[in-house]
């Protein structure tokens, strides 16, 4: 597992260096808002807002709301939350196409670099 | 640590699938938290509901998609019909016309101001030509009356007039117009068409001519002194569509000699005469003998039908170049010079000379002058 962990972060390093992860980022956003996720995500937000009352609303409730229905407390680290979240809800709004694409794109991208 | 120590070619595609998913995940989430964060500004700094409408709002404004309206739910050409009082002169007036009349009303905006000074000038040449009894004593007496008016011919249908050559409102125009008593003498080849018209409008405020909008005159409404006078200078021809008579000069291309002679015929009886053009004509002023010879000259017949009218109206005029009782020595000089002439043969049927030409002028004009003045 170690060789993983260790695979994985240094492929998170390259992806880094060659700033493909910046691209890829940029790329899922664009894509995100042109399917619509984040005008659904949106509209949930707004209920939830709504529900919570908009002067107690704080980063950890929205985040906890958004993005999965995963177990969450405030008292979590931020991080924590994340890794525990499952991701079945906003994962779920994403349209195959863009996971597709991404991931594609990600595969060139190790292929690319594999034999480093 | 370094990439060599490992090499993902030995990696099998599975495990190189998990890789890639979970490198799509943490992408996911980093958009999520960054919805988030965007989220949790916007709603600390109150522009996140900045959107959203309330629903009475949105059915007010809704778009309107029927046959008619417009999609705020107008009616196109509403305003048309509805009239609005004016607030100077308390009538009611068409919404479409109003800013027009207003402008009139209350004597603002450039068409304004010009009308009020071509109305002075107006005035001024009014006073001069009716100063001369006998030309309204002449006009007084037709014997043909087409329905001549002494009134002034509105200055509405001078502006149509005009429209065609240059606005008639120019400030050009009304300082060459206004700086000569009344006549304009221009001597500015640019200008000279318009002011013939201009110059014709002028004469026909103090002159009952009836000029209409297009460029043709009215025969119905000129006596048989302007007619004369018309003749001589213009070539006069009827068009058959308007029924107006052509104002170009008597070598207009448009008209063979043929019709102008019948068209004098028709007006002035069998002697009419049609004045041509003779570069050899002496401009100096001529009297009865003088025109006969002339006309014998030019192989038509004499002018033997002079009624007392013709000269009596002559007279007033110094040049008295036809029996037909109004040319000026100018108009003579038609041959090449087209639209001037026009100008002269009416003017000096009313006494009030305007003339044009491009030749210098001083020989007969000032005469003229002195003979009005």
């Amino acid at each position: 597992m170690n060789k993983d962990a260790q695979i994985r972060a240094a492929i998170n390093q390259k992806l880094i260096e060659t700033r493909e992860r910046e691209c890829l980022k940029e790329l899922l956003r664009a894509k995100l808002i042109e399917c619509g996720w984040k005008d659904q995500l949106k509209a949930h937000c707004k209920e939830v807002i709504k529900e919570k009352g908009l002067e107690h609303i704080t980063v950890d409730a929205l985040v906890a709301e958004i993005t999965p229905k995963g177990r969450v407390d405030s008292s979590m680290n931020f991080n924590t939350c994340l890794d525990s979240c499952s991701y079945h809800y906003n994962q779920a709004l994403v349209p195959d196409s863009v996971k597709k694409e991404l991931l594609q794109r990600i595969r060139t991208f190790l292929d690319q670099h594999a034999s480093l | 640590m370094k990439m060599e120590e490992m090499s993902l070619s030995g990696l099998d595609n599975s495990k190189l699938e998990a890789i890639a998913q979970e490198i799509y995940t943490d992408l996911v989430e980093d958009s999520c938290l960054g919805f988030c964060f965007e989220v949790h500004r916007a709603v600390k700094c109150g522009y996140f509901f900045l959107d959203d409408t309330d629903p009475e709002s949105v059915k007010d404004f809704e778009i309107v998609d029927q046959p008619g309206l417009d999609i705020f739910g107008q009616v196109f050409n509403q305003w048309k019909s509805k009239e609005c009082v004016c607030p100077n002169c308390s009538r009611s007036i068409a919404a479409s016309r109003f800013a027009p009349h207003l402008e009139k009303c209350l004597g603002m905006g450039r068409n304004s101001s010009r009308i009020a000074n071509r109305r002075i000038a107006n005035s001024n040449n009014m006073n001069k030509s009716e100063s001369d009894q006998e030309d309204n004593d002449d006009i007084n007496d037709n014997d043909w009356s087409y329905g001549s008016e002494k009134k002034a011919k509105k200055r509405k249908s001078d502006k149509l007039w005009y429209l065609p050559f240059q606005n008639p409102n120019s400030p050009r125009r009304s300082k060459s117009l206004k700086h000569k008593n009344g006549f304009s003498v221009c001597t500015s080849a640019s200008n000279t068409l318009p002011l013939l018209f201009s110059s014709s409008g002028e004469l026909s405020n103090s002159d009952p001519f009836k000029y209409n909008s297009s460029s043709g005159i009215s025969y119905e409404a000129l006596g048989p002194e302007e007619l004369r006078s018309l003749l001589t200078t213009q070539c006069g021809v009827i068009s058959e569509h308007t029924k107006k008579m052509c104002t170009r000069s008597l070598r207009c291309p448009q008209h063979t000699d043929e019709q102008r002679r019948a068209v004098r015929v028709y007006f002035l009886g069998p002697s009419a005469v049609l004045p041509e053009v003779e570069s050899s004509l002496d401009n100096d002023s001529f009297d009865m003998t003088d025109s006969q010879a002339l006309i014998s000259r030019l192989q038509w017949d004499g002018s033997s039908d002079l009624s007392p009218s013709d000269s009596g109206s002559s007279k007033t005029s110094e040049n008295q170049g036809w029996g037909l009782g109004t040319n000026s020595s100018e108009s003579r000089k038609t041959k090449k010079k087209k639209s001037h002439l026009s100008l002269v043969g009416t003017a000096s049927s009313l006494g009030t000379n305007k003339k044009k030409k491009p030749k210098p002028p001083a020989p007969p004009t000032p005469s003229i002058y002195d003979d009005i003045n």
